[in-house]
């Protein structure tokens, strides 16, 4: 099955994700024992006894072991800074990224995929672009600018939405919805300009294919053409590049949650570096890198799902 | 304490004021400085009419935006810096607090009485006082708290109270703080988390989760807690304050951008809102319908000289650096331009310590006495650093990445390279960059100095042998100082030493200063009486002291 070959990647691929995460936060300059004491009483012994007492002093190798060996089961730690177990931070939180992760691609896909083809179908035309044109606008405003921009907008002039803040989504659904509406849209737009791109310039190379003027030629409508023909052959490139995305907009959610001080990983990985809680840190970062693996696993499996020649083990037609 | 409150103005006037964020952002402002931006009474230290506070209105709810989250609620485990004291405050109380004029007198506590000697504090705490859960306060209680957990393992309150040897318990009310030796400042240590009883029964129940439940005797009591989200307090319907709290309920948000913690207080989002920016001080005052309780701290932008190390070793070579360096300019960088007056001591014209003639010895910006004393080192035969004549002084300055602190850097870099220096810059992550100055491994670079405490406690830690004297500097003349400090309560005395010491440092200058700190609590007007807090016995407190406020005091109108 395409799903058990692609397995031993996957594990190889996580494997790696463990020991760069791992290697990586242990070599922050600072020291974390310092960090936990505060300058004032980080004497050389107080330092010495709880490097010890958190085996900082082992060698890496050692420390990754262990470190891993307690992650399978779930156990990441309790991190230095708050004394709050790793992994109900990353339960917590996580919920809150994804929300507004999920909302953000919503938003744009639902954006770009009617505005990407209308710019295709219009190739060339005026409408065509001033789209392009805007895209590309889109593409060059970074998130945290749009984000004040769409704070000023939304919360200081017009008032309909809050300027910060989040409200759980089980004590209010619909508080919810409105304090993750800013955010997401903050982190869509970049999105959405790149999507709108990709689909419009895929489905020019589909509108040009033999099969669509066949459908031409026997009178079908050109909106059934557009969405029954024409927009599954060309979407591959956009659900590759979903895909891929998704590492930006967790990237994003950093800068993101801290502009509307919302509580999700993005933030609480801000905050763990800046005074290098590294149980919270690895823990944050493992999670992460893993989710955005396990997310482009599944787009890979999604391709055998829209064109089911790539589970059959021959390269479909548009690579 | 200064008031600011803002004449009414036309709405396109606010919508200027929210232009400016994206101004900010974009980097015009960031590079101006913010200054004469017609502001016309943004001058430094400028007072307008106080608020009338009216009579006290019981009820209802405000929220407050704080700059960042706390670690823990655990008062030997967090780290309370403006925004944790904001919430400490509310759920605990402190069992001294400073007054007006800077004694530290009883709040909580009904008295604290020094033996002959001042080795030995006797607290007497007030009767029928009980935590949250309905523990009652007594000694038993503090003593339970002193050893278990201020004195336990990796409390962070560790160093601070070492020089406490035991509390014992004397009866059902009355404790003694023995210490190893006579410290006159001790009573300061009770201000902050050491002095703030939290229920010993409800933290060992909570175990290691103690810190995210926390449980006072303070005017509010905790209800809900999202870290990086919401902190909830209710009103203390047994508190031992006759007829406080005021309010029904306070919410504090952590809104770590200043940008958007400014527009969520012009979007109604919160009520009141803490910071300690410059920029965002001089913007608050600009907002329509908005009060500002600005206060300026002693913790003030400085810099920092690693004494211990050629060429800072040389008294000519720090006079020479500290009177190249144009404080204004600084400060314009800095974005504190108009609104930050230039520091000149580890204390600030609002603080009680301050002394007008520390200020007139801070060495001017002079050019041409810098060059004199620069070149007198260079051309030494026998200059510390062992280079051969004329071979200009090349040394790195180290400050942590961030915008306004890279364009801090380079003034200094260009200000001393017009010596002849040659300066290295290097941004260096602020935990790297800590762990650099408390080693002491490091030339120069920038760092915060001085803090709102007992001057015995600041510069004992500052210039003796302990781990926090960054710059090495010590001398017999400031530890002659320093022992009266200690062992004097008299205030005269107290603030004779504090001058003396202020002098000693100007002279030696192995710390400067880029700036005082203003800080604001900026608030709807219906938000009442943040600065007029008192004491039980009616005594005036010290007001909404470096953006903090004493909640339950405050009420709302409307």
């Amino acid at each position: 099955m395409y799903v058990l070959r692609r397995l031993p990647s996957l594990i190889a691929t996580l494997l790696a994700v463990s020991i760069l995460t791992f290697l990586m936060t242990s070599l922050l300059p600072g020291d974390p024992a310092l960090q936990i004491l505060g300058a004032e009483n980080a004497t050389p012994e107080a330092i010495a006894a709880v490097r010890a007492e958190l085996s900082l002093d082992d060698p890496l190798p050692v420390r990754y072991l262990h470190w891993i060996g307690d992650a399978l089961t779930g156990d990441f730690g309790r991190s230095y800074r708050t004394n709050e177990p790793v992994s109900q931070a990353i339960v917590e939180r996580l919920p809150v990224t994804a929300e507004i992760g999920l909302l953000a691609i919503v938003i744009a896909l639902a954006i770009a995929i009617p505005v990407g083809m209308l710019s295709a179908y219009r190739a060339g035309t005026r409408t065509d672009k001033v789209i392009s044109s805007t895209s590309f606008g889109l593409l060059a405003v970074p998130n945290f600018m749009v984000a004040i921009l769409l704070i000023l907008i939304f919360a200081v002039w017009l008032g309909v939405l809050p300027a910060t803040g989040w409200v759980n989504f089980t004590d209010n659904p619909v508080q919810n919805l409105r304090s993750a509406l800013l955010p997401a849209l903050s982190l869509a737009i970049a999105e959405m300009a790149v999507y709108t791109r990709l689909l419009r310039t895929d489905m020019i190379a589909t509108l040009q294919q033999d099969f669509v003027t066949m459908a031409r030629v026997k009178g079908v409508s050109n909106r059934r053409i557009l969405f029954r023909h024409a927009l599954r052959p060309s979407s591959f490139s956009l659900l590759t590049v979903a895909g891929v995305q998704v590492g930006a907009i967790i990237g994003g959610s950093v800068v993101i949650e801290t502009l509307f001080a919302v509580p999700g990983v993005g933030r609480l990985l801000l905050e763990a570096v800046l005074v290098r809680d590294l149980l919270m840190v690895q823990g944050v970062a493992l999670v992460i890198a893993v989710s955005y693996v396990v997310v482009n696993f599944t787009v890979d499996i999604l391709y055998s799902y829209l064109d089911p020649r790539i589970s059959h083990g021959r390269s479909a037609a548009r690579v | 304490m200064r008031v600011h409150r803002r004449p009414m103005r036309g709405p396109w006037k606010r919508a200027l004021a929210s232009v400016g964020l994206v101004g900010l952002l974009l980097g015009s402002a960031a590079c101006g400085g913010g200054s004469e931006d017609g502001n016309g009474d943004a001058e430094a230290g400028a007072v307008s009419e106080a608020v009338e506070a009216g009579d006290p209105v019981e009820g209802g709810s405000i929220t407050v935006g704080l700059e960042a989250e706390t670690n823990s609620w655990m008062p030997h485990e967090g780290t309370f810096n403006q925004p944790g004291l904001n919430v400490a405050y509310a759920i605990y109380d402190p069992l001294m607090q400073r007054s007006a004029d800077g004694e530290v007198r009883p709040y909580l506590a009904e008295s604290l009485e020094p033996n002959e000697d001042l080795t030995e504090w006797t607290l007497t705490l007030r009767p029928d006082v009980t935590f949250h859960d309905g523990t009652p306060l007594n000694a038993e209680a503090l003593k339970t708290i002193f050893d278990t957990y201020l004195k336990g393992t990796g409390s962070r309150l560790a160093a601070q109270l070492a020089q406490v040897t035991s509390l014992d318990v004397v009866d059902d009310l009355t404790v003694v703080y023995k210490l190893a030796e006579t410290n006159a400042a001790f009573p300061d240590l009770l201000v902050g988390a050491s002095g703030w009883p939290f229920s010993p029964t409800a933290a060992a129940a909570a175990g290691p989760d103690a810190g995210a439940n926390p449980v006072g005797t303070g005017p509010f009591t905790f209800v809900s807690w999202q870290r990086d989200s919401r902190l909830v307090v209710e009103k203390n319907a047994n508190y031992w304050q006759e007829g406080k709290p005021y309010l029904d309920e306070i919410v504090f948000r952590p809104i770590p951008d200043e940008d958007t913690r400014l527009a969520s207080l012009q979007s109604g989002d919160i009520d009141v809102m803490q910071s300690l920016r410059q920029s965002t001080v001089i913007r608050a005052r600009d907002l329509e319908g908005v009060n500002n309780f600005e206060h300026l701290g002693s913790n003030s932008g400085g810099l920092t000289l690693n004494t211990s190390r050629a060429p800072f070793d040389d008294i000519r070579v720090r006079q020479a650096l500290v009177h190249a360096v144009d404080q204004e300019a600084l400060i314009e960088v800095l974005g504190g331009s108009g609104v930050t007056p230039p520091q000149t001591q580890f204390w600030s014209p609002d603080s009680a310590w301050y002394s007008e003639k520390v200020a007139e010895s801070y060495p001017a910006y002079d050019l041409e006495k810098a060059q004199e004393l620069y070149d007198d080192y260079v051309n030494d035969p026998e200059r510390s650093d062992g280079k051969p004549v004329g071979t200009p002084l090349s040394f790195m300055f180290q400050c942590p990445p961030d915008p306004s602190l890279n364009e801090l850097s380079q003034l200094y870099q260009a200000l001393w390279q017009a010596l002849g220096a040659q300066v290295e810059l290097q941004a260096t992550e602020q935990a790297a960059w800590i762990q650099d100055m408390l080693a002491r491994d490091y030339d120069t670079g920038c760092t915060r100095v001085g803090a709102d405490r007992d001057p015995y406690l600041v510069f004992d830690d500052a210039f003796t042998d302990g781990p926090l004297n960054m710059t090495a500097f010590q001398s017999p003349e400031i530890d002659e100082q320093l022992e009266i400090l200690r062992t004097t309560t008299e205030v005269d005395a107290r603030k004779a030493a504090v001058e003396e010491i202020g002098l000693i440092l100007n002279e030696n200058v192995p710390n400067a200063f880029s700036g005082g700190t203003l800080t604001v609590l900026a608030t709807k007007e219906a938000i009442r009486n943040l600065d007029g807090w008192t004491f039980p016995d009616d005594t005036e407190g010290n007001g909404a002291n470096a953006s903090t406020a004493m909640w339950g005091h405050v009420w709302r109108v409307e």
